[in-house]
C-alpha cells in the first residue's frame, strides 16, 4: 500500500499535464476526416487558445479531448490512465466541463435550481437550500454575480452564460472548456469574462477557449493551438505569434495568396473598405416611423424606431445578437404583429400584412435562421428553391398543378449563377453544406428580382469563402440600385458593407451614421449601451 | 463555430422520412409485417394451435384462389380511404384519429339516398358526393377548434368519434330506420350500388374508387401547390410561413380532404360491399373498426398513398384469410388471432422509438453493474488487508 502511494505521487511530479491527446483521429461514419492525428498535452494553470476556420474540428477535438466522443485512433490519457466517458456527467466527475455555445439551461427555472439540477442524481431528494448556499459560497469565491431567484429566461445572455459557468465551476472541475464564448457578449461582459478566466488560471485550472476571434486570443491566451481541415497546424506560446502569423496558420500556407490573406483581413484586422461613391435613390424605398414590436415572451423588443433604406445603398444595423434586431426584420417582412408604427415600401403599407402579400411587394428576405425559416430541410433543393414562390405563374400551371420541368430548370440555372454545389435539384437540403444552404437561400431570394433585400445574419456560420462570395453578392445588387437592409452581429461585416449603419440597443438605434463617422471603441461603448459623451460632429 | 445539426422537423413526421434502421422503408414496413406475424404464431402456439397450418389456412384463404384475392382488396378498399385520411393530416402535421367517426357519418350520409331515385350511375356519384361532404363537415370542428382554441386534434377528434358514432346510432333507429327490419337502416337502392366486378364475391366497383382517390391524393400532394403547400407546413411550419403559406388554411384543408376522404370509406361501405347494403344499428359491425385499422395501414404504407394501397392490401387479406382460418378443419384459430398479427405489426412499426430509447438503458443497467463489480473489487480487498 505504502510504496504504492509513493510511486503515484513520483508518477503525477513526472507527468505535470492534466490531459493529453494523442494522435488522436476521428472519421465519422459518412466518411468525413473531422480530425487527422492530433496530439496535445494541457496543463494546469494555462488558458489555450483553440483556433480554427468553421469545421476545421475544434467541436471534435474538444469533444474527443473531454472523453465524449471515441476517437476512431489515437487516445486520450491523464495521469491516472486512459479517458473514455460515455456522458458529460463522468466528464464532469472526472473534471471536465464544457460551456457550450448554446446554453443548456431550464429557462423558467432559476439560476439555483439549475445549478441544482446538474449535481443531483435521478430520483435523489433535492435540497434547494443547500444548492442556494453553496452556489452563494462559490459567487463569493469567483466574483461571478447572478440572480439567485430570477428565472433563467428573464436574465441576459451575459447572466446566463455566468450562470453556465458557475454550474460547471460548482462540480469542482480542472478542466473548463468554452466554446465561442464571446459571440453573444458586449465588449464590456467580455472584459468581465476575460478577467475571470485569468482569475481561474491563477487558481490552476486549465481552460480551452474556441474561437476564430484572434484579437482574443492574443489578450487573454498562454497558449495557441491552430487546426485546420481536422489537421493541427500549429501549438504555440501566444506571445511568439503575430495576429498576421495565426491568421496566415488558419488558413493555410499552401492557400497563402493575397487574396486569402485580405479576404481574412477584411474579418478579423483593421477594416479595408473601396466603398463606391453612393448613387442612392431619390425616393427611400422602405420608410419606418414609430415602429414598436414585442418579443415572443411580450418584453417589449423594438421600440419607435424611424429609419429610410434607399435604392442603391445598404442600410447595416450592428448591434450585440438579442437586442430587438430580429423582431424587427420579423416586423417588416410579416412575420410578426408589431405594436405600433407604420412601414412602408413605396407608399404601401406592410405591417401586419401577410408574407405572401409583402413579396408582392418585391420583398427579398434572407432569414437568420436557415433551418427554422429559411428552408424546409427534408424537402429537396428544387422544392425549396420555390419556397414563397410557389405560387408564380411560371411555376404554376392549370389546376395549381406544379410544373416541375420548368421548376427543375430554374432550378439548375440558379445552382449555375449561384454556385449551389449538390448532387441535383431533387438532392434533399439537408445534404447541402451549409454554405450551399445558405447560396441557395440567397439565389432563390435574388431571383425575386427585389426591389429590397432583408438580409439577417446573411453569413452567420459560413466559411469565409461562401461568406466573401454572399457579401459580394449583396454589394453587387447594391450597385444595381436595390435597397438593402443588412442585419448583422458581425460587426466586421457591417462595416465593411454598409454605406450608413445603425447601431441598436435594447429596441432603439443608439446612433445612425456612416461607417467612419465612429471608431471601434466609439461602436464597443454604443454597442454595450453607453451613450456618446461628446455631441456628435 | 460549429454547425449544428439540423433536426428541424416535424417529430410527427420523423419516421416517415427517416428510418431507424437505416433500411429502406418499404423493407422496414416488411420487417414490422414479419414480427407481427411472428408474434402471432408464437401466441398461436402457445394457446396450442398450429400456426404452420392456421398461416397456411390465412394466406391461401386471401390470396390462394381468385376468390380470395376479391374478398382481400374488397376488404382493403375501405381501408385505403380511411388509412389516407390519417396520412394527409400527418403530411400536414396533425394527428387526426377521427376517420373513424368521419367515416361513419359518411356512411349514414350515403344512406339518404335510399330516400330518392336517380337514374344509376348518377345516383352513386351523388351519393359519394353527399358522403365525402358528410364525412369534411364531421372533420370540420376539431379543425376550427385547434386553429382558433389550440385544441389538441388528437382529443376532440377521438371525442368526435364517439360523437358520431352514437348520433349514426340513433339516426339509424330513429330516422333512417327501415321499416320492416327495425335492427337495420334503409338499404342503399340497387341504381346506387357500386356494381360487383367478380361474380360470387363481394368485390364491387368501389375498389376503383379507392384506388383513384389515392393516385388523386398522390398527385394533390406531390404535384400542385396546395399539396406542397400541406407538405410544407407539416415539415415546418415556421419556414412555411415564411414562405408566404398559410398554415391555418393548409390545416383546415388536410383536415376537409381527410374527412372527405373518411367519408368515401363509408360510402364504399355501405354502397359498395355486399351483402348488407345498409348498417346494422346494433354495434355496427360492418363499420366499427374500419376508421382505426386505416391508421394500422398508414403506417405500413409509411403514409405515403401509393405504400397504403400495398399496406390494405395486405391487412385486407389479413381479414379475409382470417375467416378462412377460423374455420380450418381441426386448427380453428379464433379470427381475434388475426387481430393481434395486426396489433402486433403496429407494435412491431413502434419498435424503432424504442430502439432510440434502448442505449439509454442499455447505459443505465451497465452502469449498475459496474458499481456492483467495483463494490465487490473494493469488499475484497478490504478483506485481504
Amino acid at each position: 500500500m505504502t510504496s504504492e502511494k509513493t510511486a503515484v505521487s513520483t508518477e503525477r511530479i513526472k507527468d505535470s499535464y492534466f490531459l493529453r491527446g494523442e494522435n488522436m483521429t476521428k472519421i465519422y461514419s459518412d466518411g468525413t476526416v473531422a480530425l487527422k492525428d492530433a496530439s496535445i498535452e494541457i496543463h494546469a494553470h494555462e488558458i489555450i487558445g483553440l483556433l480554427g476556420e468553421n469545421g476545421a474540428g475544434k467541436t471534435t477535438f474538444t469533444k474527443i479531448l473531454s472523453g465524449l466522443l471515441p476517437p476512431t485512433s489515437g487516445r486520450v490519457v491523464s495521469p491516472r490512465g486512459p479517458v473514455r466517458f460515455s456522458s458529460p456527467r463522468e466528464a464532469l466527475d472526472f473534471g471536465i466541463g464544457m460551456v457550450h455555445q448554446h446554453f443548456a439551461l431550464v429557462g423558467p427555472f432559476t439560476a439555483a435550481e439549475n445549478v441544482a439540477l446538474s449535481h443531483e442524481r435521478p430520483f435523489s431528494r433535492l435540497q434547494l437550500s443547500k444548492a442556494n448556499a453553496r452556489l452563494q459560497a462559490l459567487m463569493e469565491e469567483s466574483g461571478l454575480r447572478v440572480p439567485l431567484d430570477v428565472p433563467i429566461e428573464k436574465l441576459a445572455v451575459g447572466e446566463q452564460q455566468r450562470v453556465e459557468i458557475l454550474k460547471v465551476l460548482s462540480r469542482d472541475v480542472d478542466l473548463l472548456i468554452l466554446d465561442e464564448p464571446t459571440s453573444v457578449l458586449t465588449p464590456l461582459e467580455v472584459d468581465e469574462l476575460f478577467n475571470l478566466l485569468r482569475r481561474l488560471r491563477g487558481e490552476g485550472k486549465s481552460i480551452i477557449l474556441i474561437t476564430h476571434k484572434l484579437k482574443e486570443v492574443q489578450s487573454v491566451t498562454d497558449r495557441v493551438v491552430v487546426l485546420r481541415h481536422g489537421e493541427l497546424v500549429g501549438d504555440v506560446p501566444t506571445e511568439s505569434a503575430t495576429t498576421e502569423q495565426l491568421a496566415q496558420l488558419m488558413v493555410g500556407q499552401a492557400l497563402e495568396t493575397e487574396a486569402r490573406v485580405v479576404e481574412l483581413s477584411d474579418k478579423e484586422l483593421p477594416i479595408k473598405r473601396e466603398r463606391r461613391a453612393v448613387n442612392r435613390t431619390e425616393m427611400s424605398v422602405l420608410h419606418v416611423e414609430g415602429l414598436s414590436a414585442r418579443g415572443d415572451t411580450g418584453e417589449a423588443a423594438v421600440e419607435d424606431l424611424t429609419f429610410d433604406v434607399y435604392g442603391g445603398e445598404i442600410f447595416g444595423i450592428a448591434g450585440v445578437e438579442g437586442n430587438g434586431q430580429s423582431e424587427l426584420v420579423e416586423s417588416l417582412t410579416g412575420l410578426r404583429v408589431p405594436t405600433a408604427g407604420v412601414a412602408t415600401i413605396r407608399g404601401t403599407n406592410i405591417l401586419g400584412v401577410d408574407p405572401r402579400q409583402i413579396y408582392k411587394l418585391g420583398v427579398a428576405h434572407i432569414p437568420e435562421d436557415r433551418w427554422e425559416l429559411g428552408l424546409v430541410l427534408p424537402f429537396t433543393l428544387a422544392e425549396n428553391a420555390i419556397l414563397g414562390v410557389h405560387q408564380w405563374k411560371e411555376f404554376k400551371g392549370p389546376l395549381s398543378f406544379l410544373r416541375w420541368g420548368k421548376i427543375n430548370t430554374h432550378v439548375r440555372a440558379l445552382m449555375d449563377r449561384f454556385e449551389i454545389r449538390a448532387a441535383g435539384p431533387s438532392a434533399p437540403a439537408k445534404s447541402l453544406s451549409g454554405g450551399n444552404q445558405q447560396k441557395l437561400i440567397v439565389g432563390r431570394e435574388l431571383a425575386k428580382d427585389p426591389a429590397i433585400i432583408v438580409a439577417s445574419q446573411p453569413t452567420r456560420g459560413l466559411d469565409i469563402g461562401a461568406a466573401k462570395y454572399i457579401r459580394d453578392l449583396l454589394v453587387e445588387m447594391r450597385d444595381a440600385g436595390r435597397a438593402i437592409l443588412l442585419v448583422s452581429a458581425d460587426l466586421d461585416e457591417v462595416l465593411a458593407l454598409a454605406d450608413r449603419i445603425a447601431i441598436m440597443y435594447e429596441g432603439r438605434f443608439m446612433t445612425v451614421c456612416a461607417p467612419d463617422d465612429l471608431d471601434r471603441e466609439q461602436i464597443g461603448l454604443l454597442m454595450g449601451g453607453v451613450q456618446r459623451q461628446e455631441a456628435p460632429v | 463555430m460549429s454547425e449544428p445539426t439540423a433536426t428541424k422537423e416535424s417529430r410527427l413526421l420523423r419516421g416517415v422520412h427517416k428510418t431507424v434502421t437505416g433500411l429502406h422503408p418499404v423493407f422496414e414496413s416488411l420487417l414490422a409485417g414479419a414480427v407481427g406475424l411472428l408474434i402471432g404464431a408464437l401466441l398461436m402456439y402457445i394457446w396450442g394451435f398450429n400456426p404452420w397450418r392456421a398461416y397456411i389456412a390465412l394466406f391461401k384463404g386471401a390470396f390462394g384462389d381468385s376468390y380470395g384475392w376479391a374478398s382481400s382488396i374488397a376488404r382493403g378498399t375501405p381501408l385505403i380511404l380511411t388509412a389516407l385520411t390519417f396520412s394527409i393530416c400527418l403530411r400536414a402535421g396533425m394527428f387526426n384519429i377521427g376517420a373513424e367517426g368521419q367515416m361513419m357519418i359518411g356512411a349514414i350520409a350515403a344512406i339518404t339516398i335510399a330516400l330518392f331515385t336517380l337514374p344509376s350511375g348518377i345516383h352513386t356519384v351523388v351519393g359519394l358526393l353527399i358522403a365525402a361532404a358528410a364525412g369534411a363537415a364531421w372533420s370540420i370542428v376539431p379543425a376550427i377548434l385547434k386553429i382558433t382554441r389550440g385544441v389538441s386534434e388528437v382529443i376532440s377528434t377521438i371525442m368526435f368519434n364517439w360523437i358520431g358514432r352514437f348520433l349514426v346510432i340513433w339516426l339509424g333507429i330513429h330516422v333512417l330506420v327501415d321499416p320492416i327490419r327495425a335492427e337495420k337502416t334503409l338499404t342503399i337502392p340497387k341504381a346506387a350500388r357500386f356494381p360487383v366486378i367478380v361474380r360470387g364475391t363481394d368485390l364491387t366497383a368501389s375498389v376503383f374508387m379507392a384506388v383513384g382517390v389515392a393516385l388523386i391524393i398522390y398527385f394533390v400532394l406531390w404535384h400542385t401547390t396546395v399539396g406542397y403547400e400541406v407538405r410544407a407546413a407539416g415539415l415546418n411550419p415556421t419556414a412555411a410561413r415564411y414562405g408566404g403559406i398559410r398554415n391555418k388554411r393548409t390545416m383546415i384543408l388536410a383536415f376537409l380532404l381527410g374527412g372527405a376522404t373518411a367519408g368515401l370509406a363509408g360510402a364504399a361501405l355501405v354502397m359498395g360491399l355486399p351483402p348488407s347494403y345498409a348498417i346494422f344499428s346494433s354495434g355496427m359491425p360492418n363499420l366499427t373498426n374500419m376508421g382505426f385499422d386505416g391508421m394500422a395501414v398508414a403506417m405500413v404504407g409509411r403514409n405515403h398513398p401509393i405504400g397504403i394501397l400495398f399496406a390494405a392490401l395486405f391487412f385486407g387479406g389479413l381479414n379475409a384469410g382470417g375467416r378462412v382460418m377460423q374455420f380450418y378443419g381441426s386448427n380453428p384459430v379464433p379470427l381475434e388471432m388475426v387481430r393481434v398479427v395486426m396489433g402486433a405489426i403496429v407494435l412491431a412499426m413502434s419498435v424503432p422509438e424504442l430502439i432510440r430509447l434502448f442505449p439509454a438503458v442499455k447505459k443505465s443497467v451497465m452502469n449498475i453493474v459496474e458499481r456492483i463489480r467495483n463494490r465487490r473489487a473494493r469488499a475484497a480487498q478490504e478483506v485481504s488487508e
